[in-house]
């Protein structure tokens, strides 16, 4: 009897209808409809937008790296892992029978790697679409539980939380990074190199989209304006560390280019420092579809952050005062 | 002191809390009650300074809200975040440096572990402790007890009497009658947004029959339990 339970769409208590896989995947698509709305964004638009941002950086990799295939894999691989983690696949037990459990997982990891699948068929890497297929399959069927327990140390344990809780986050993409420039340096591709750095560069700028509880503003004791200041500086700081081997290496290797290695590095504090702000501009709300315009706006012609960045800075300053009065 | 004058706060039409005044001295221990949704929660925002409100909230050290620790029922955790670096955080806020945290671990806490993945009973353990350690003057503990071992337990009870002795000023809202006839000078019920009663030590038990009176009414008979 408890293994027929699911959740009800429309009123979200569980209930024994045999029919629950449509009822399922109907709940998934609301939620993702909905984020989409939070954001600002159609959710038709907002589908269209990732297809075509997901195609124009594949063909980019493409262009610029010649295992391009292994990197796509390796990321639709990062996106269906994320699906078998523990507590969601309790939750999915405890809500479907074994084998109509195993048919969700099994349809949420193909439809995860599909996207990723077709564009490797369609630039004829047909042994690495395959393999790919097969692992998302046997991810469905595996829930990655662990009692490993183990506390990855940084070097920004001084200074909580962002850079600490980022670095831990994304060790993996900072790793598949250098890996990106160290192989940016052996095949003496100048750009994948500057595009290591500009990946740098957004795993930072990931540690600063989502807005903290409100007590972690609430408990400085500091105005808004040095607020501000100590978290830019921090991050300037900390993405300094982290991007220092990157610009090192490359001015290194690249002597002659030294003034585009260090614009690039420019740009990026810039984009920092304009993302932080736009953090609290939008406090204690998530940043949405105005401050993603302007965002992208600074990406396709840098020297408009000069602008936005005082924009940004004097609508975070009334936002925060009622935090920090 | 914190005094609390013509405190009414709304969200949109509904008036959550009526015209709250109130005084609460240092050395002093105060619990609040009332049901769920009677305003205790809305009342520590207030006084933190997290809600807009109509009213005067006034303290002898100002701001209130840097001087203050504030336990909510469930605090949020950082994924990835240590129980050490939680702490660091919030002492950081306050521009307190941290000496040595490991022999001020009064709980026993294993402060290198993520603090995501503790209890439900350490995680507040590990609130209490980086609150403590913020070396604050006024503190509102929001269900204190909840979820938190017999040993833990004691343990909280006597920093509450630590606190006291040290003349600060601390709110509390629990459930549990006993934990806090074991903490408080005075108690506040709390109901439909305006304190209806406030009792001293001595008069604690009379309180605590009235809302057993209140509160059970004929439920249990309803029942019809055999």
């Amino acid at each position: 009897m408890l293994n027929n339970l699911i959740i009800n769409p429309n009123t979200g208590i569980f209930s024994n209808q045999t029919n629950n896989l449509k009822s399922y995947f109907s709940i998934q698509i609301k939620i993702a409809a909905r984020k989409f709305l939070d954001f600002g964004v159609h959710p038709i638009l907002g589908v269209l937008l990732i297809l075509v941002g997901f195609i124009a950086f594949s063909e980019y990799l493409f262009h610029q790296i010649s295992f391009a295939a292994n990197l796509i894999a390796f990321v639709s691989l990062t996106f269906t892992s994320a699906l078998s983690a523990q507590k969601r696949n309790d939750f999915l037990q405890l809500c479907f029978p074994e084998k109509r459990y195993k048919s969700v997982r099994t349809i949420e990891n193909t439809l995860a790697a599909l996207p990723f699948v077709i564009f490797l068929v369609y630039k004829q890497n047909l042994l690495v679409a395959v393999v790919l297929l097969f692992i998302s399959f046997t991810f469905a069927w595996s829930n990655f539980r662990t009692n490993f327990n183990f506390t990855l140390p940084t070097p920004f344990y001084k200074k909580p939380f962002e850079f600490i809780v980022g670095f831990r986050k994304t060790i993996l993409l900072l790793i598949g990074a250098c890996f990106i420039e160290f192989i940016a340096l052996s095949v003496n591709n100048f750009n994948l190199g500057i595009f290591a750095l500009a990946i740098v560069f957004l795993i930072v700028l990931t540690f600063y989209t989502q807005p903290e509880n409100e007590i972690f503003v609430w408990n400085f004791i500091v105005s808004p304006a040095k607020f501000l200041i100590t978290k830019i500086k921090i991050a300037l700081i900390f993405s300094s560390l982290l991007s220092l081997p990157f610009v090192a290496t490359l001015v290194a290797f690249y002597p002659e280019k030294y003034g585009i290695i260090l614009a690039a590095w420019l740009i990026g504090f810039m984009l920092i420092i304009t993302v932080i702000l736009a953090k609290y501009a939008a406090y204690p709300s998530e940043m949405n579809l105005p401050e993603g315009i302007v965002i992208a706006l600074g990406l396709s012609f840098p020297p408009l952050l000069l602008i936005f960045a005082p924009y940004f800075y004097f609508k975070a300053i009334q936002k925060l005062k009622l935090y920090l009065p | 002191m914190i005094e609390i004058n013509n405190l009414n706060k709304s969200f949109g039409n509904k008036l959550v809390l009526n015209s709250i005044n109130i005084q609460f001295e240092h050395g002093k221990v105060y619990g609040i009650v009332g049901e769920n949704g009677a305003g205790k929660t809305t009342l520590f925002r207030c006084i933190a300074g997290l809600e807009d409100f109509e009213g005067e909230i006034q303290s002898t050290k100002s701001p209130l809200k840097n001087h203050l620790g504030l336990l909510f029922t469930d605090p949020f955790f950082f994924p990835k975040l240590t129980g050490k670096e939680y702490i660091q955080l919030l002492c950081n806020a306050r521009e307190i440096e941290l000496g040595d945290i490991e022999s001020r671990n009064v709980f026993d806490l294993p402060l290198n572990q993520y603090a995501s993945t503790y209890s439900t009973g350490m995680k507040k353990k590990l609130a209490i402790t980086a609150i403590l350690l913020q070396e604050n003057n006024y503190f509102i503990l929001d269900e204190p007890f909840n979820g938190v071992d017999i040993q833990s337990n004691i343990i909280i009870t006597e920093i509450i009497h630590k606190l006291k002795e040290l003349e600060k000023i601390v709110l509390i809202s629990s459930h549990i009658f006993s934990t806090l006839s074991a903490t408080c000078d005075e108690i506040h019920l709390l109901k439909d947004g305006q304190i209806i009663r406030s009792v001293e030590k001595p008069e604690f038990e009379i309180l605590e029959n009235e809302m057993k009176e209140i509160v059970l009414e004929n439920r249990i008979d309803r029942l019809g339990l055999k």
